[in-house]
């Protein structure tokens, strides 16, 4: 087989755009635009990064599809939905970062974040497992720098440090469980080590390789037991940052985890539509999913801060995804990646609300929204659609997620098995979730506001941005046949 | 000359990442921490050039390159991260981070 560079190049064209636009945008910050003022600096590159992400979109919507390379990327339906929701929930988070307070070096902000972007594209479309730990890498660096970019708040440092400790260790088991599935099996392509897991069956040591990988992506799902890094680092991390780490990484790791799990390992799955089924990952997924579940929903009870309240939830939303992830053996990667994509959205949406309000004081209590509805009426309309679809009220998209995934879940073997159970502990608990997405609204949408609060001015463009976000989940809502269409 | 088989590779790599690992758990300087994060990483890598060598095939070794490539730029993130705390704070003991809530 000789390597076609020319295929590899044009199916690269996506990164390629991405990786000019930010060496662009730095070139320019640093040459013609070095003196002037941060904000025209800021506007300057997010523009720039606007259109890099654009003419990404432009190449991965006319590029090729098939395996690339010999099969160490595949464009598939998945991997191209995920690239281009990638790209979408990256252009909401130049919108939001448009209002939130301009950071320091403005043009290496957007750069970074471009550079994330990169990463979360690779990780669409890897099938190689060195593909894979260099995509997850390259987003996950990027992501630690962009935590801890306010550099004049303690919060945002220690933020990413601790981001940086468990997805380093997170980082460490990933490679592990891929030397140990690459010594078992001789290969580090996927399919490849597919057709050798038939052969071989589920050994100790394939057992210790499963529980690595697992471990690691639990890590960077911020699924129970393994998100303790979550809601500090929400809370602690630049509005638009928290956005991105909380929308793009969800959206870009569940498909690169289902993508591992499912084609790559699925000779070790097992069974978790009867209660005695075979032993695998599956049954261990079950697990992480229903702590996750149960932890985040009855932890975000408890919040008096609104970014924890979200990254408690992101927590339970994570059990959720686990969910469709175990059910795309059968119905196919359509129902996590909606409800991916349209979480996606809502998070950066209300990330997006919050980095308005916070420009007229702090905003991390969840009094701190109170009287929105006097002080903006958009943003706390915006904020309440969010929320309801976050809570997964129809007709938005949240709830058709939800709807879908569930729906999944429950055709793996109906009520009589774990899946099915799993399923209904969720819908239960999505009960209990809208209680606590209510206080939320209660205080933005009943409360008056306090004595001394203002009136909001939104800003053009993250009035624009939070429009189009609010839009595109009533959109999917009333027509989720556009989304799922892609597969 | 006596060669290591395969399992002695395997074992110290094991030995090496479970000691990694519990630094990162039990040691309370961040840098203490950091370096405990890398003795996990080139355990791996000993696994992987173990492989290598016992599969025939190039992939491992190719892997441990990039690798290296990645724990590098991983080092250069997290002492910035470091050193950023601590021009704020003026202190990298794990304990006294407990600025955000817990």
């Amino acid at each position: 087989m000789s390597p076609d560079y020319t295929g590899l190049f044009q199916a690269l064209r996506p990164e390629t755009s991405l990786l000019f636009g930010a060496l662009v945008a730095l070139g320019l910050d640093l040459s013609l635009f070095r003196r002037h003022t941060s904000g025209e600096r800021l506007n300057l590159a997010l523009w720039i990064g606007a259109l890099a992400v654009l003419a990404a979109g432009a190449h991965v919507w006319f590029g090729p599809h098939g395996p690339i390379f010999g099969g160490v990327l595949i464009l598939d339906p998945l991997a191209v939905a995920t690239r281009l929701g990638v790209l979408a929930l990256t252009l909401l988070t130049l919108g939001v970062a448009t209002a939130a307070r301009t950071p320091r070096n403005p043009a290496e902000y957007v750069a970074i974040i471009l550079f994330a972007t990169t990463g979360f594209m690779l990780m669409a479309a890897a099938q190689q497992l060195l593909l894979a730990f260099l995509a997850l890498e390259l987003a996950s660096l990027s992501l630690y720098v962009l935590a801890g970019f306010d550099k004049t708040r303690p919060e945002s440092a220690e933020a990413a440090l601790k981001y940086f400790l468990f997805g380093g260790m997170a980082a460490a088991f990933l490679l592990f469980g891929f030397s140990l599935i690459y010594g078992l099996t001789g290969s580090i392509e996927l399919l490849e080590i597919a057709r050798q897991l038939t052969l071989q069956g589920l050994s100790p040591l394939l057992v210790v390789a499963l529980v690595m990988v697992l471990v690691a992506f639990g890590f960077k799902a911020a699924a129970a037991p393994f998100h303790l890094w979550a809601p500090d680092v929400y809370e602690g991390a630049p509005t638009p940052s928290a956005a991105f780490i909380a929308s793009a990484s969800k959206l870009a790791g569940f498909t690169l985890f289902a993508r591992l799990l499912w084609p790559g390992l699925r000779a070790a799955a097992g069974n978790v539509s009867t209660l005695h089924g075979a032993p695998g990952w599956l049954p261990a997924v079950a697990v992480i999913s229903a702590v996750s579940l149960l932890l985040g929903n009855f932890a975000a009870l408890a919040q008096t801060n609104v970014r924890r309240l979200l990254a408690y939830s992101a927590i339970a939303h994570a059990g959720a995804l686990l969910l469709g992830v175990i059910a795309a053996g059968r119905s196919g990667p359509a129902p996590f990646f909606f409800y991916a994509a349209t979480y996606g959205l809502a998070t950066v949406g209300a990330f997006g609300v919050l980095a308005v309000v916070e420009r007229t004081g702090s905003c991390q209590k969840i009094t701190d929204l109170a009287g929105l509805h006097r002080r903006s009426p958009l943003l706390a309309g915006c904020l309440a659609i969010f929320m309801l679809s976050l809570a997964g009220i129809p007709p938005l998209a949240g709830f058709f997620g939800k709807f879908t995934v569930f729906a999944a879940a429950l055709q793996l073997g109906g009520l009589a098995g774990p899946a099915g159970w799993l399923a209904f502990l969720a819908i239960a608990l999505s009960a209990l979730a809208l209680y606590y997405y209510l206080i939320v609204l209660k205080q933005a949408l009943v409360a008056p506001p306090t004595a001394n609060a203002s009136r909001i001015v939104v800003p053009t463009l993250a009035r624009f941005t939070l429009m189009a976000a609010a839009g595109l989940i009533v959109l999917f809502g009333v027509a989720p046949s556009l989304l799922l269409d892609l597969f | 000359m006596i060669t290591a088989s395969l399992n002695e590779y395997l074992v110290i790599s094991g030995v090496l990442f479970a000691l990694g690992f519990f630094g990162v758990l039990l040691r309370r300087n961040t840098l203490v921490v950091f370096m405990c994060l890398e003795l996990m990483l080139v355990a791996s890598t000993l696994a992987l050039v173990a492989f290598s060598r016992f599969n025939g095939t190039m992939d491992g070794n190719v892997f441990v390159f990039f690798i290296l490539t990645v724990a590098a730029a991983e080092v250069a993130v997290g002492l910035a991260i470091i050193v950023a705390l601590f021009r704020l704070r003026q202190t990298i003991q794990l304990d006294e981070l407990n600025s955000l809530k817990n």
